[in-house]
């Protein structure tokens, strides 16, 4: 199946593209999806750990599997200064 | 209220006489007044705001100019709340501003808080703002994140048990670092003027976005909505983090 991200703030940047998509099997869970966007841009290293998916406007556990047509977004970290 | 002082204001269609009436009845407490809080003072007295409380303990320190705009050299060593006090009653008479010099901690937030219609996050700590949430929460009093780092700014409203709160989206928020957060100077200014309309949004009743982020390089907002997280232990089990 096909999972199509969207993507949030300067990941769009890192990325040069608003979306991504990922050629991925039934099941896929919301932490591969995670390593394939951080294998293909490891600028996100960094964020890996805390970065914000949420999938159909939830944020799930990372375990949570994907089916097809299912909404991913991909945030970077929330910002805590001030 | 003065005749002309918000007139241009009022001549928005859909914010009004009315809009400016609700504004000048309604009391905020905002919870740290540096880069981000002084600049959301700001806003809110001069757009009429009834009444602000500004609570932060500390002074103003030349790492703080780069990114504020009523704090100047003269300010340097003396308390940031009282500053702001000073300076935004001579921008608004009408408004009543209070500047509180505290440490706000679990003990006593829930006295400072006390009436406040809306909570603003000015702070530069997570674990305060796990308090605000907590404290929100339990007193039923909105309020609204802003935070920001290096080019990035993010806003938050939140409603009790109506939207998602901070512990609902939570798992992801990083620990503070213990070093200085880098910020770009233009930031805190942008990030405080969309906290304030969600903080507008808030007293007038209208929805909110969500998640906002701003990017500066990207140059353009965002939203990611969020559900409320079902198994939240603080807005759905009422288990206080930091209370």
């Amino acid at each position: 199946m096909i999972i199509k991200i969207k993507l949030i703030g300067r990941y769009k940047t890192i990325a040069g593209q608003d979306n991504l998509q990922f050629d991925a099997n039934t099941g896929t869970t919301i932490r591969q999806v995670i390593d394939m966007f951080v294998k293909q841009y490891p600028l996100v290293e960094k964020d890996k750990k805390f970065m914000m998916v949420s999938k159909n406007n939830a944020l799930t556990s990372v375990d949570t599997p994907i089916g097809e047509g299912d909404e991913i977004t991909i945030c970077p970290p929330v910002v805590s200064g001030g | 209220m003065q005749s002309n002082r918000y007139h241009r204001q009022m001549l928005v269609k859909e914010f009004g006489e009315q809009a400016q009436q609700i504004l000048a009845a309604k009391h905020v407490v905002l919870i740290g007044g540096g880069g981000l809080g002084s600049h959301s003072a700001d806003l809110l007295v001069r757009m009429g705001i009834g009444s602000i409380t500004i609570i932060d303990n500390d002074v103003v320190d030349s790492t703080n100019l780069h990114r504020t705009s009523l704090f100047t050299e003269e300010d340097l060593g003396n308390p940031k709340a009282m500053v702001l006090q000073q300076k935004l009653h001579a921008v608004n008479s009408e408004v009543k501003v209070a500047g509180v010099r505290r440490v706000v901690i679990n003990e006593n937030i829930e006295a400072l808080v006390r009436g406040a219609d809306v909570i603003l996050d000015g702070t530069d700590s997570l674990p305060l703002r796990y308090l605000i949430n907590d404290v929100s929460i339990k007193r039923d009093i909105p309020w609204v994140y802003a935070g920001v780092c290096d080019t990035v700014g993010m806003v938050m409203g939140v409603i009790p048990k109506k939207t998602p709160c901070l512990q609902c989206i939570s798992k992801d928020i990083p620990e503070q670092s213990t070093g200085e957060t880098p910020v770009l100077g233009s930031l805190p200014a942008t990030t405080a003027a969309i906290q304030v309309n969600e903080t507008l949004k808030l007293l007038l009743g209208r929805p909110l976005a969500g998640l906002i982020v701003y990017d500066v390089w990207n140059q353009c907002f965002e939203t990611m909505k969020i559900s409320r997280n079902p198994e939240c232990p603080v807005c759905v089990k009422a288990r206080w983090k930091m209370l």
